[in-house]
């Protein structure tokens, strides 16, 4: 299952950069977040580490996450280590004069046959909606 | 002549033969990780559980954590917090949980040992606790779970403190974990002690109570040993600050029920009807 969201920010990639870049952010900009842990020292880069934890319904779901790519302004992905399966990334594209197109993209897969399908098309509507809450504090943010 | 309490020692033998020591490799992580989609389904959509606190749990080593339980035979409260707990720490967390001996030896019900579900014992407890697993425990057990449903919000181990002896042995900390809305999936009556009693089951089967409430698809419902289909009731699970044991016994069973029963009261008090929440 895949899920995305988009947005236009009034700021240029590098700003935008800025803020994905920061690990510190995270815990203000990702909604629902249930747990944010660092699991590697330094900068958030290139196989930098963090324990990631939303709340997707009743319960909080996520596990370790690994940096995959990090392309200064614009490809920031990630996929999991532990927990449920699935890889994420923030694209930023420049949309115009201080202008970024940003993405917010995660696609996921749950175990356990059909069971695991349906919950993961039913989960699509609260993973959706956080990828929206998450844009909107980034364009807040950014915008303030 | 064999009377009629040689043949109820008997059946109690035969009963106490099958409860399992606990093996704690028939729990399976990847097992777990199968069923955790459908649960989630289930909590979610259900119950709209609500499982809020895992933070306050030690994210790692052994941990004693205590819960006040409700719903009958069919308790929703230790589906839910076991699919949060294994979702929050991931299944390859040791986690145990200690369930009636009924439980563990009634044929259909053998998968939850794959879940961690062991017989609740002293000995099974420990064993858990010194391998560094997390274990969950509900003192009030049988006792509790049938209180009747106007009661739903008091917490009521039964003044069993065999969980503190348990932490202080194996030195963990105790974690409460606070949860409502279980009592709301039928319309439990009452515990009806005294039949059991005269039933002799409590000798036999460790049932203390023949409860009797109004449930589904059965109607009256008399002991739940079928268990039953629950209502949809909105299901709110808080975990509470740790406890440490360093008072007497009946300080620390205090401390821990009072922490369980502000937990309740708290969740209780956001709650507007029955069953929606």
């Amino acid at each position: 299952m895949r899920v995305e969201r988009g947005c236009i920010v009034n700021a240029d990639p590098d700003t935008v950069w800025k803020v994905l870049s920061d690990p510190d952010r995270y815990p203000s900009l990702l909604p629902h977040l249930e747990r944010w842990e660092t699991l590697t020292e330094g900068p958030l880069e290139l196989g930098s580490r963090y324990t990631v934890l939303w709340k997707i319904g009743s319960i909080p779901v996520g596990g370790v996450v690994e940096v995959v790519e990090f392309d200064t302004a614009r490809d920031l992905a990630w996929i999991n280590i532990s927990g449920v399966t699935h890889r994420g990334r923030f694209r930023l594209r420049a949309a115009g004069p201080s202008r970024t197109l940003v993405t917010f993209r995660l696609a996921y897969h749950s175990d356990g046959g059909l069971l695991g399908l349906i919950a993961a098309r039913v989960a699509a509507r609260w993973v959706g909606r956080s990828l929206e809450e998450s844009l909107e504090n980034l364009r807040r943010l950014l915008e303030s | 002549m064999a009377s009629v309490g040689d043949a109820l020692e008997w059946a109690r033998q035969q009963v106490i033969a099958r409860v399992p020591q606990a093996d704690l490799d028939q729990r399976d992580p990847d097992y777990i990780r199968d069923r955790l989609p459908g649960f989630w389904l289930l909590a979610s959509l259900y119950f709209r559980a609500d499982v809020r606190g895992l933070d306050r749990i030690p994210p790692e080593g052994p941990v004693l954590l205590v819960g006040n339980h409700s719903g009958g035979n069919v308790a929703p409260d230790t589906f839910v917090f076991g699919l949060a707990f294994c979702s929050y720490f991931g299944p390859e967390r040791p986690f145990y949980q200690l369930a009636h001996n009924l439980v563990t030896v009634y044929p259909p019900l053998r998968w939850l040992r794959k879940f961690g579900a062991v017989a609740a014992s002293q000995e099974n407890a420990r064993l858990a606790l010194e391998s560094g697993a997390a274990v969950l425990v509900y003192p009030g057990g049988d006792y509790e779970v049938f209180r009747p449903s106007w009661q739903r919000h008091v917490v009521d181990l039964g003044g069993r403190k065999g969980f503190v002896r348990l932490a202080r042995e194996t030195a963990v900390p105790i974690v409460p974990v606070a949860s409502v809305g279980g009592q709301e999936t039928a319309l439990f009556l009452g515990r009806f002690q005294w039949l059991a009693s005269l039933l002799r089951l409590d000798r036999m089967l460790r049932l203390k109570s023949v409860p009797i409430s109004l449930a589904l698809p059965w109607g009256l419902n008399i002991s739940d040993l079928l268990g039953h289909i629950p209502l949809p009731a909105k299901i709110v699970i808080e975990v509470q600050e740790p406890i440490e044991v360093d008072g007497d016994d009946q300080a620390v069973y205090d401390k821990v029920v009072a922490s369980l029963q502000a937990g309740v009261d708290r969740l209780a008090a956001e709650r507007r009807f029955p069953v929606i929440g």
